[in-house]
């Protein structure tokens, strides 16, 4: 039942959070370096996310750079976002890389 | 006049599902990596199920999994799961200007769909040159798909789950998903800037309790692309030698 409750009282903060800025109370003009960040949201939240995924280790919580195979698969799916800009090519590539990096040994 | 305007809704709809559908095969391998992770953590396939729709939020249903399988207090695994879904707010922030002006059903709707895969996508729309009435039907289409794949993939990691061996790595299709959105965005310096940024941030405040480093990391990146743009304008327009 606890769980329940937990899992609906986190839903409903999390539409609150998605909800807040589109809700009436927010003010009709922003002003310009208000504007200017939020250029810089998307980028800033989600490298926020990518690096600690390729970096942190998902058991222990630390930072690893040795024999750590999803530095190498991210580094190949940066150069293929950058050229193709495809998502599915960059993902394709990503996970390939690491599959035959896991496989190899 | 009428279907005229109703064609524009149902094109930008089915744009909105067009461009959403690459991003299906990071949202699918995701979705079934939380089915089977609810499952291993002790939740109920129906708990783990409608999870799914209730929260709606990839990274941080996993860390609900997670902090309910190490026996985290109910108010903590509340506020954690929230703080991981605070950057929400910013993304509402960047599309109140393009659905300020729809009628409040619309906003309920659209914020509850307010994911990052489908603000990255619609808001390449929004951003477009040339703009229309209909666009809110884009993320309402980029919107939909991302929701009908994750609550599909959801039930396929709690049927199917057990039988998909760990050396996968289906998790890490999320990271590419983001890396694939940020890569193109990254063409002037500010951008860059930001990113570096926030990753670094992002690495340096890791010991920080309840996910918190996602948020303040997020600042640090905004923060650094304002001011070297600011700074960065104001050297252009002193070298342009403009009053």
């Amino acid at each position: 039942m606890i769980v329940w409750l937990a899992i609906i009282c986190a839903g409903i903060l999390t539409f609150a959070a998605r909800f807040l800025t589109l809700s009436p109370l927010m003010p009709k003009t922003l002003p310009i370096w208000l504007q200017l960040a939020m250029k810089f949201v998307p980028v800033s939240v989600l490298t926020a996310i990518i690096v600690p995924a390729i970096f942190i280790s998902p058991e222990t919580g630390t930072l690893i750079i040795q024999d750590n195979l999803r530095i190498g698969a991210a580094i190949i799916a940066i150069i293929v976002a950058y050229y193709t800009r495809s998502t599915v090519a960059t993902i394709i590539s990503g996970l390939c890389v690491i599959w035959l990096l896991t496989f190899w040994q | 006049m009428f279907s005229g305007k109703n064609k524009g809704a149902l094109s930008e709809f089915l744009a909105g599902i067009k461009d959403g559908l690459p991003l299906q095969l990071a949202v699918i391998p995701f979705g079934i990596v939380f089915g089977m992770v609810g499952l291993e953590a002790g939740l109920t396939p129906l708990q783990t199920f409608f999870m799914s729709s209730i929260l709606f939020g990839g990274a941080s249903q996993i860390v609900f999994t997670q902090l309910y399988a190490t026996g985290t207090p109910f108010t903590i695994l509340v506020t954690t799961v929230s703080a991981v879904n605070l950057r929400h707010i910013l993304y509402g922030l960047v599309m109140s200007e393009y659905l300020r002006h729809l009628p409040l059903y619309w906003r309920i709707l659209l914020g509850y769909l307010l994911t990052d895969e489908a603000f990255a996508i619609s808001h390449l729309r929004f951003t477009q040159k040339h703009s229309s009435d209909a666009m809110h039907y884009h993320l309402l289409g980029s919107g939909l798909i991302l929701w009908s794949c994750w609550q599909i993939s959801t039930l396929i990691g709690i049927i199917a789950g057990p039988t998909i061996p760990d050396n996968f790595q289906l998790g890490f299709a999320v990271p590419l998903t983001f890396i694939a959105v940020v890569i193109p965005s990254l063409t002037h310096f500010p951008q860059i800037f930001a990113g570096v940024s926030s990753g670094t941030a992002a690495l340096i405040f890791q010991f920080l309790p309840f996910n918190l480093w996602i948020i303040i990391s997020a600042i640090c990146g905004i923060i650094a692309g304002t001011a070297s743009s600011y700074l960065m304008d104001s050297r252009d327009t002193k070298t342009e030698e403009k009053p």
